[in-house]
């Protein structure tokens, strides 16, 4: 070996043991993989997963419209977040065919692909999906490219004013600097320049809360509760490996639910759920509750996350309230110990930054016309004011027709820690001294 | 018949007042009141601005980490919806449980063991009153430890403002007929074996068993161990009074009364049966290793 090749070689070694990060960084192993890509609807949205080859079943929601393509990608297991992810980027290779289902009746049918697209209209809550299919698709693509189209122009329009405006605006203002400098009469240009309104800003459309996505095609699967047998043929009619797979389908166990999403008032970003009917809201008191009360459903708790993410895990013996949207137009009925009864309704709040230095947040209602003109409000929810000296708040939400909804109520308790709780601990104690007084009794018998 | 039910009525009170004047009642009754005690002050410690908040509290930031890791989230949410009574319940009764299952069991055996249930056989008991006996006295100790428990719950929960919620009410109900069924089985373990050892490590082995195909079914998994640990589960539930515990408490939740009544019925059916095959079994093996 030269004395050259010599120094190079020691030079990679000092390298690599320089940057130890770089000789042992892990890079997850990326497979090739048939894999089902799927669309599926949770009862509130439209949410992607996959099925990777260890996949022994997909879950999907029955009786609702779930998309489905088949495709050849790479799947790896990501370790810092815990679940498998695609790299699409290096290959995506979907493939044309049918899918081959098998029913729990023993029939077979085959599916063709279909174009499609999905949207979710603004409405007064959440919950405005649609779903169009074939020319229906083209069509709803097409009246949301129109109104983009619309947006567009009125935008290139306005820039077009806008720039008319400017243009005025600085040759009117020239104009009465010179005038006003000859010791000319200017009124007239000041008049005009008064009356000159800058061209409005159009509004970006807000006819979408999810705009539809570009069509495209995939197997739509909407199937009653069961389980099924799919398998993927190929154009040239032959099965593709690996890809038969075990499809459930379920249903809700119960609807009727509802929810209450509690946000405390000294930490509205980080806001809580009450599901469980007949539960009880714990809390000590120190800050207001902002409610929002919800519509859920019950699904089976491994079916349901399996749903939203094909490799998570799940409990199959448990459901779930699953939170779907919320009340519309609710009211709140308060009523407790030193309370009047009152029903609440929903109000818009703002959060205040805490003036000086220390660091925090006050919840205010929201003043449009004063202290929050031209800003919108941080939240609408409830107000349920509480105090230390609460003991007992007792809710019921009631419907858009003042009717008390069934499994709406709540009750809210005030819980601090106190020294009275030290008497559990003794009476937790008592039949240690019981012994004692049996077994002093009992020798006492017996030594007499 | 009537003979039987004699020497078993006889023997059953002389049982419990045994029981009342040594010192292992005591104890297992206050253990099971000072865990109970340390839950809920626990969960009061836990309550901030926005509700349960498992990490104010070491013991429940155990408790809440564990509980979620093993068996998701619901079943965390679900447990401590009312608050913190059904948890403490269970763990509060399970001091009781044991002593009472185990300590009779292991009298049993005893008493097979030195032919002192032989000695009883000769005169007006047999062995069937024996275990009997040992049933009633360890299901009257019940019905007292479940009645302390519910007054102490009330106690603490008027002292702390907390709500014993309806689940805590069905739950106390079941764990009488749970406790049924398990002393069955410990009457079952002694008749099957010859010694207070073995009668002890059978019953608790059957008992770890049930409960571990209950876990099994209840643990956050995915793949093929859910299946093979349901499929397990299955063929064995039936005779597990776990799994009609958790069939009772399912249909607590739905407010499914007729399945809870079932439930609670079939927990007695099961109980009696066992006890029967007990009887069987301590006829055709004599009460003499």
């Amino acid at each position: 070996m030269t004395s050259k090749r010599r120094i190079q070689a020691i030079a990679v070694v000092v390298l690599l043991l320089v940057f130890p990060a770089v000789s042992f960084a892990q890079v997850p192993v990326r497979e090739e993989q048939l894999i089902y890509s799927i669309l599926a609807f949770n009862g509130r949205d439209y949410a992607g997963t996959f099925t990777t080859k260890q996949a022994e079943a997909m879950y999907l929601k029955a009786d609702v419209d779930n998309f489905l393509t088949v495709r050849k990608t790479l799947v790896y297991f990501w370790p810092i977040t815990q679940d498998w992810k695609t790299d699409t980027s290096a290959l995506n290779v979907p493939f044309e065919g049918r899918l081959l289902l098998v029913g729990p009746d023993g029939k077979d049918r085959a599916l063709e692909s279909t174009p499609y697209t999905y949207y979710n209209v603004r409405g007064e809550y959440e919950l405005n999906w649609k779903v169009a299919k074939g020319p229906e698709a083209d069509q709803a693509w097409g009246q949301y490219q129109e109104i983009m189209n619309a947006y567009w122009a009125s935008v290139q329009q306005y820039y077009q004013e806008r720039a008319a405006y400017e243009a005025m605006l600085s040759e009117l203002t020239s104009t009465i600097t010179r005038l006003r400098d000859e010791g000319r009469d200017v009124s007239r240009l000041i008049e005009v320049l008064r009356e000159l309104k800058a061209p409005p800003e159009p509004q970006y459309p807000r006819d979408y809360v999810v705009p539809p996505a570009q069509v495209s095609e995939a197997f739509i699967l909407n199937l009653p509760v069961g389980e099924y047998s799919l398998r993927f043929e190929t154009l040239e009619g032959e099965l593709m490996q690996g890809s038969e797979i075990r499809v459930v389908v379920f249903e809700k166990r119960r609807a009727e639910g509802v929810g209450l999403e509690v946000i405390p008032g000294d930490k509205w970003t980080r806001p809580v759920e009450s599901k469980t009917p007949a539960s009880v809201l714990y809390v000590d008191g120190s800050a207001d509750l902002y409610l929002r009360p919800f519509f859920q459903q019950e699904y089976n708790d491994l079916y349901y996350e399996k749903m939203r993410q094909n490799d998570a895990r799940g409990n199959p013996n448990l459901m779930k309230w699953v939170r779907i949207q919320q009340v519309p137009q609710a009211g709140i009925e308060i009523s407790g110990p030193g309370r009047a009864t009152q029903v609440v309704r929903e109000a818009p709040f703002y959060v205040e930054q805490v003036k000086g230095a220390a660091l925090g947040y006050q919840i205010v209602p929201f003043d449009p016309e004063g202290a929050h003109k031209d800003r919108e409000a941080s939240l609408r929810a409830f107000h349920v004011p509480l105090t230390a000296g609460d003991r007992v708040v007792r809710l019921q939400v009631q419907d858009k027709d003042g009717q008390i909804l069934r499994s709406g109520g709540r009750q809210i308790r005030v819980v601090r820690p106190s020294r009275a709780g030290i008497l559990s601990l003794i009476l937790a104690v008592l039949p240690l001294v019981a012994m004692a007084v049996v077994l002093l009794r009992r020798s006492r018998v017996y030594t007499s | 018949m009537n003979e039987r039910m004699n020497a078993t009525s006889v023997l059953a009170r002389r049982r419990i007042y045994e029981t009342f004047i040594s010192p292992g009642f005591y104890i297992a009754m206050s253990l099971g009141l000072v865990l109970a005690y340390l839950l809920v002050s626990g969960f009061v410690r836990a309550v901030d601005s926005s509700g349960l908040a498992f990490g104010l509290n070491p013991l429940y930031d155990l408790i809440g980490r564990s509980l979620e890791g093993a068996f998701g989230r619901t079943l965390v949410e679900k447990l401590f919806a009312e608050g913190p009574f059904v948890f403490a319940l269970y763990i509060g009764f399970l001091p009781m449980l044991l002593y009472l299952a185990v300590s009779s069991v292991f009298r049993f055996g005893l008493e097979k063991k030195i032919g002192a249930l032989e000695l009883l056989a000769y005169g007006p008991a047999d062995g069937t009153a024996g275990f009997l006996a040992a049933f009633l006295k360890d299901l009257l100790l019940t019905v007292i430890y479940l009645a302390v428990l519910l007054v102490f719950f009330a106690v603490t929960a008027a002292l702390n403002n907390l709500l014993l919620g309806p689940t805590f009410f069905f739950t106390l109900v079941i764990l009488l007929f749970v406790a049924a069924a398990v002393y069955s089985y410990g009457v079952f373990a002694s008749t099957l074996t010859d010694n207070s050892a073995s009668a002890v490590a059978l019953f608790l082995g059957l008992m770890v068993f049930f409960l571990i195909i209950l876990m099994g079914s209840f643990t956050i998994v995915s793949g093929y161990v859910r299946n093979l640990s349901t499929v397990f589960a299955w063929v064995v539930k039936w005779i597990s009074p776990l799994f009609y515990w958790n069939l009772a408490m399912q249909a607590v939740e739905i407010q499914g009364w007729l399945l809870y009544a079932v439930s609670l019925v079939v927990l007695l059916v099961l109980g009696a049966v066992v006890l029967a095959a007990s009887h069987f079994i301590l006829k055709a093996r004599g009460v003499r290793p």
